[in-house]
C-alpha cells in the first residue's frame, strides 16, 4: 500500500488534469486512456481531458452493457468496458520471430521490440492487479517474454480509485480495489470538485512536482475513505473465495459444469476480454517469396478447440471441458501457478458474455451442494531467470540419420558447445515457414544429440524427410527430468508404448552403462508396441541385456509371421509376477496404457510417489507462457513431462483435461 | 550430369467453377503482387476465369474448386477433377455449404424452376445445392463468402510448403476481440451470428455495427440453439431468426438445422 506518511496526499483542481496530460505529453508520453466510441467505453490514444468520457456512466448486467448521461461531469464515472490494458502490454498480434537462410543454414531472428513510451490514463485497481498477474506470467517465471517486458518497461500508470461500483463488480470479493494499492505512479481519486492525488513511485512525484497540486485537507482525505467504503457497499456481485481453489478442484465433476456447459457457446468472448487471461497461438504466417518466414503469436483461447488439439486428438472436445479448464483455471490453479488468483473481479467475462453466463453464479452453484475439496500443489516462485529471448532457435546441422521404422527416424544433430541436456526434457524442433513442435531427446552422444521423431502431422513430415547436413532449429532444453538420482539399489522397471520408448532412451542408456546388482537393482524395459515393424532402436536394444542387470521384455499388439515373443498389452507382461513396492517405474506411451499400468501397479501396493510418467499436451512456446499444454495446476512444458503419478494423480485419467 | 541441377516441376494448379458467382476466384485474381509470386512458385494450367485456354484435364498437384454442386454435369466434374488431383481445396460457402442457392433445398425444387424459368424444362439441374465434400473427399475447406485473400493465400502458400494453414477454426468473436472492435449484441442486443460463425472476415460487419451474418458458415461446437434463445430474449422473431440462420451458408449442417427450428 502506498504509505500516505511517505506520499502525502494531494489535491488538485479539475482543470489540473489538463496540466497532468500536457506534463506527460511534454516528457514524450503516449497517452492511453478512456474514451467513448461506438456505445462503449474504450481504451486509446487521447490528448487531452477533452478526449475522456466526461459525463458518461456504464450500466451493466450478463451480456449487457450501455452507455448513459451522468448528471454531473465526472471524467471518470464509469467502472469498465470490454477492453483492458493487455492489448497494450500484450498484444493481440505480434510478430515474434523471423527467420533467414543465408548458405544452406537457417537463421533465426527474434524481434527487437522498441515499443513507443506510454501512459495508460485511468487504470482501475482491478486492471492494476490484473497487470501484476500478467507480469507474474510474463516476466517471473524462468522465461522473460521480451516483447513484453519491453513494453511494460515503457509504461507509466496513472491509476484512478472507484468510487462507484458497478452491477457486474466483485473486485473487493477479490481483494483487487477498489482503492488502487500498488504498481502505480500516480492515482487520481475523482470527487465533484477537485481531485485527490497520490504518489506511487518517485517517477509519479516528480510529476506531482510540476502540478498546480496542494496538500489536501483532513476533510478531504476523509473523503476518500467514506467514498471507497460507499464503493465497496455498492458491488454489484460476489464471490465467497474462501477455500475456493481447493473447493473447484475437488469438484471437477459437479453437475454444474453440464449445466454452463449446455449454456456456453464457447464463443471465447470471457477469455479475450478477461485481463489476465494469456493464452496465445504462434503461427507461421504467408511466405511466397523468398522473404523471410514470419512468426506471430495472437491471442487464443481456451474455448477453441485447437487449444488443445494434438495430432488428431483434441484434450477438451466438448464445452463442458473448456469452460471447467477456464474457470477453474482462472479461480483455482492459477494459484499453483502463480501464488495468485487469475480473476481480479471486473466483471467483464460477465458483460461481454453473449449469453450473460455469470462466472460468480457458476461458482455459487457449486459452494451450495459441494464435494470434498482437493489439495493443490503450492505456488514456488522461480527465483531464476533465462535473459535470452525464450523464443530464440538454434541452428542444428544433421549429421546422421537413422530410418528406424517406415515412418520414424532418428536424427543425430551437431549442437552448440554450451548446450546440455538431462534424460528426459525435449526441445522444439523448428523449420521455417513449416512449423515447430516439441520432441523428447532420445539420447546424447559426444556433444550430439538425438531426436526420435514419428510422422505424425505436417511438421513432423517435413523433419522426417530432413536429409544429412540440412539444417534445422532447436530451442531448449525443457522441462523435467527423469529421476536419475532415485535409481540406486532399487530396482527400475521401465514400461514404454509405442514411440514412448524414445524419450526414456536416455534413462536406459545411462542404466545399463552402470554397475548394478542383478538381484537389488535389476531394470526391467517391458516395451509393447503395434506390430513387429513398429519395434525401435532394434540393433541398440539387443545389446542392453548384455549388461547382466538388464532385462527387456518386448509384446506386440499384432503377431506377424516368424514372432514369436509375447502378445498383449504391457500390463499382461506386468502381471507375471509381483512388483516390488520399493521399485521405481518409469512410463510412457499412450494415457490409457500408463493408465491401465497405473492400476497394475497400485494393486501391487506401489506408492504413487514410485511411479513416474512422461506426459504430452498441445505446446508452442514450451517457456510456460502460451498456456496451451495446461495440466490442472501444471504446465505439461515447465513443471513437465516427467511428472511423479503423486503430483498428476487427482486428475490423471479424468477426461476433458 | 549438367553442371545446375535441373528445377523441380513446379505443382500444377487447376482452378475450377461450378455452381457460383465467381468472387472466391476474383478473389485470387485479386492477390495481384503475391499472384506474380505465386506463379513463379506454381505452375496455373487451367483457370478459365483468369487464362485461356485451359487444360481440364489435369493431372493436377493442386485443384481449387469453388461453386456447389448444383446440376448432374457438375456432379460428374468434381469426380473427374478429385480422380486427377494430388490435393483438392475447396474454397468459399457455395463450395463448403451449398451457397445462396441452397436456399432451395428447403423447397420445392419443381416449383421453384417453373417459378423462376420462362421454360422450366430447358432446365437441368439437380433437386439440392451442395457442398463438393458431400460428393468426395476434400482435403481442405476454406471457408467465407467470398474468402478472404490471406486465407487464401494461407492455404496455397501452406499447401506448397506443406506445413498446416493457419486457418483457426474459431468464433467470430476472437477477430472481434482482437480487433478491439466493440460488440454490437452486448451493447445494442443486435442479432450477431459471430459466436457460432467461423472466423476468417477478419469480423468486418461489427466493425461497421452490423451484426455478423454468418457468411463463413459454422464454427466447431456451434451452440446456435442458445445464440438462438438469447436472439429470441432479445425480442428476435421466430421468423427473423429463421432467416437470420438461412443465408450464404444455410445449407450447413447446423445452421440448416436450427432455422428449420424455426419455421
Amino acid at each position: 500500500m502506498a504509505d500516505p506518511t511517505a506520499t502525502p496526499m494531494l489535491t488538485l483542481p479539475p482543470d489540473g488534469l489538463s496540466e497532468l496530460f500536457a506534463r506527460l505529453v511534454q516528457q514524450g508520453w503516449r497517452l492511453v486512456g478512456p474514451t467513448v466510441s461506438n456505445g462503449a467505453i474504450i481504451y486509446d490514444e487521447i490528448q487531452s481531458p477533452d478526449d475522456l468520457p466526461t459525463g458518461w456512466t456504464d450500466r451493466q448486467a450478463p451480456g449487457q452493457y450501455t452507455l448513459e448521461k451522468r448528471d454531473d461531469q465526472r471524467s471518470f464515472g464509469y467502472v469498465v468496458g470490454p477492453q483492458s490494458w493487455k492489448k497494450e502490454l500484450f498484444l493481440p498480434h505480434e510478430v515474434v520471430q523471423t527467420s533467414s537462410l543465408n548458405n544452406g543454414t537457417f537463421h533465426w531472428h527474434g524481434a527487437n521490440p522498441k515499443p513507443t513510451p506510454t501512459a495508460f490514463i485511468g487504470v482501475r485497481a482491478c486492471d492494476l492487479a490484473a497487470i501484476g498477474i500478467q507480469d507474474r506470467v510474463f516476466l517471473e517465471g524462468t522465461y522473460v517474454d521480451p516483447h513484453y517486458q519491453a513494453r511494460r518497461d515503457a509504461t507509466l500508470i496513472i491509476a484512478v480509485n472507484c468510487t462507484e461500483a458497478g452491477a457486474l463488480c466483485f473486485c473487493d470479493s477479490m481483494g483487487t480495489g477498489p482503492q488502487a494499492r500498488q504498481g502505480y505512479d500516480l492515482c487520481l481519486t475523482e470527487f465533484d470538485d477537485y481531485f485527490l492525488l497520490e504518489s506511487g513511485s518517485d517517477r509519479g512525484k516528480a510529476i506531482a512536482t510540476q502540478l498546480p497540486a496542494t496538500t489536501a485537507k483532513p476533510e478531504q482525505q476523509a473523503a476518500l475513505t467514506t467514498a471507497l467504503d460507499n464503493c465497496r457497499q455498492q458491488m454489484g456481485r460476489t464471490l465467497n473465495t474462501d477455500g475456493l481453489p481447493e473447493l473447484l478442484f475437488g469438484n471437477l465433476e459437479h453437475p454444474q459444469w453440464d449445466v454452463v456447459g449446455d449454456a456456453c457457446l464457447a464463443c471465447g468472448n470471457c477469455t479475450m476480454v478477461c485481463p489476465t487471461c494469456f493464452c496465445h497461438s504462434i503461427d507461421e504466417t504467408p511466405d511466397l517469396a523468398s522473404g523471410p518466414a514470419v512468426r506471430e503469436r495472437s491471442w487464443d483461447s481456451c474455448f477453441s478447440e485447437e487449444h488443445s488439439h494434438i495430432h488428431g486428438w483434441s484434450f477438451q472436445p466438448t464445452v463442458k471441458d473448456r469452460y471447467r479448464q477456464w474457470a477453474t483455471h482462472k479461480l483455482s490453479s492459477w494459484h499453483s501457478q502463480f501464488g495468485t488468483s487469475g480473476c481480479v473481479g471486473c466483471g467483464r467475462c460477465i458483460a461481454w458474455c453473449p449469453v450473460g453466463i455469470d462466472i460468480t453464479e457458476q461458482v455459487t452453484a457449486i459452494q451450495h451442494s459441494p464435494a470434498d475439496p482437493a489439495p493443490l500443489p503450492d505456488f514456488k516462485p522461480i527465483t531464476w531467470h533465462a535473459r535470452k529471448d525464450p523464443l530464440q532457435a538454434a541452428s542444428a546441422r544433421i549429421e546422421h540419420i537413422t530410418q528406424e521404422t517406415h515412418d520414424v527416424v532418428t536424427l543425430k544433430l551437431q549442437m552448440p558447445d554450451n548446450y546440455r541436456d538431462q534424460p528426459g526434457q525435449f526441445n522444439m524442433l523448428a523449420l521455417p515457414g513449416i512449423g515447430e513442435v516439441p520432441i523428447s531427446v532420445s539420447g546424447d552422444d559426444g556433444g550430439a544429440i538425438e531426436h526420435t521423431v514419428r510422422n505424425v502431422g505436417k511438421v513432423t513430415a517435413a523433419i522426417t524427410s530432413l536429409s544429412v547436413g540440412d539444417t534445422l532449429g532447436v530451442r531448449g532444453p525443457y522441462g523435467s527430468t527423469w529421476p536419475l538420482d532415485q535409481m540406486a539399489g532399487r530396482p527400475v522397471t521401465l514400461i514404454a508404448g509405442g514411440i514412448g520408448l524414445a524419450p526414456m532412451r536416455g534413462v536406459i542408456r545411462h542404466l545399463v552403462s552402470q554397475t548394478r546388482d542383478p538381484a537389488t537393482e535389476w531394470v526391467s524395459v517391458i516395451y509393447g508396441a503395434r506390430d513387429q515393424n513398429a519395434l525401435l532402436f532394434n540393433n541398440e536394444r539387443k545389446q542392453w541385456p548384455t549388461n547382466p542387470a538388464v532385462k527387456v521384455a518386448i509384446t506386440l499388439d499384432r503377431a506377424s509371421a516368424g514372432w514369436r515373443g509375447n502378445v498383449g498389452t504391457v500390463t499382461t507382461l506386468l502381471q507375471r509376477k509381483h512388483q516390488p513396492i520399493h521399485g521405481i517405474y518409469l512410463m510412457c506411451g499412450p494415457e490409457v496404457m500408463m493408465a491401465a499400468v497405473i492400476r497394475q501397479l497400485s494393486l501391487d501396493g506401489v506408492p504413487p510417489e514410485n511411479i513416474y510418467l512422461s506426459m504430452e499436451r498441445n505446446m508452442k512456446c514450451a517457456t510456460g507462457h502460451c498456456g496451451r499444454c495446461q495440466y490442472g495446476p501444471h504446465f505439461i512444458c515447465k513443471d513437465g513431462p516427467v511428472f511423479s503419478y503423486a503430483q498428476v494423480r487427482p486428475l490423471f485419467g479424468t477426461p476433458g483435461f | 550430369m549438367p553442371d545446375t541441377p535441373t528445377p523441380s516441376p513446379r505443382p500444377r494448379l487447376g482452378v475450377f467453377k461450378l455452381a457460383s458467382c465467381d468472387g472466391c476466384q476474383l478473389t485470387l485474381l485479386d492477390c495481384e503482387d503475391e499472384l506474380l509470386l505465386l506463379g513463379e512458385q506454381i505452375d496455373i494450367v487451367h483457370f478459365p476465369e483468369a487464362t485461356s485456354p485451359g487444360q481440364p484435364h489435369g493431372p493436377f498437384d493442386v485443384a481449387i474448386i469453388e461453386g456447389s454442386v448444383s446440376t448432374p454435369e457438375q456432379r460428374d466434374e468434381v469426380q473427374a477433377i478429385r480422380r486427377n488431383s494430388t490435393v483438392l481445396l475447396t474454397i468459399g460457402a457455395c463450395a463448403t455449404s451449398g451457397g445462396i442457392q441452397a436456399l432451395r433445398n428447403f423447397g420445392d425444387h419443381d416449383d421453384y424452376r417453373r417459378i423462376v424459368y420462362a421454360q422450366p424444362e430447358y432446365i437441368s439441374s439437380l433437386a439440392t445445392s451442395t457442398p463438393v465434400a458431400d460428393h468426395v473427399p476434400v482435403d481442405f475447406e476454406l471457408r467465407g463468402c467470398p474468402v478472404n485473400k490471406h486465407q487464401l493465400l494461407e492455404l496455397i502458400t501452406a499447401c506448397l510448403r506443406g506445413r498446416t494453414p493457419a486457418i483457426k477454426n474459431e468464433s467470430v468473436c476472437f477477430e472481434c476481440k482482437r480487433n478491439g472492435t466493440v460488440c454490437v449484441a452486448v451493447t445494442q442486443q443486435m442479432p450477431c451470428l459471430g459466436p457460432v460463425t467461423h472466423a476468417g472476415c477478419g469480423a468486418i460487419c461489427p466493425a461497421f455495427n452490423r451484426g455478423c451474418f454468418g457468411c463463413y458458415g459454422p464454427k466447431e461446437s456451434a451452440a446456435t440453439a442458445q445464440l438462438a434463445e438469447q436472439m429470441r430474449a432479445n425480442g428476435q422473431s421466430n421468423e427473423a431468426i429463421k432467416r437470420a440462420f438461412r443465408l450464404f451458408t444455410a445449407g450447413s449442417e447446423a445452421f440448416r438445422k436450427e432455422s428449420q427450428r424455426h419455421e
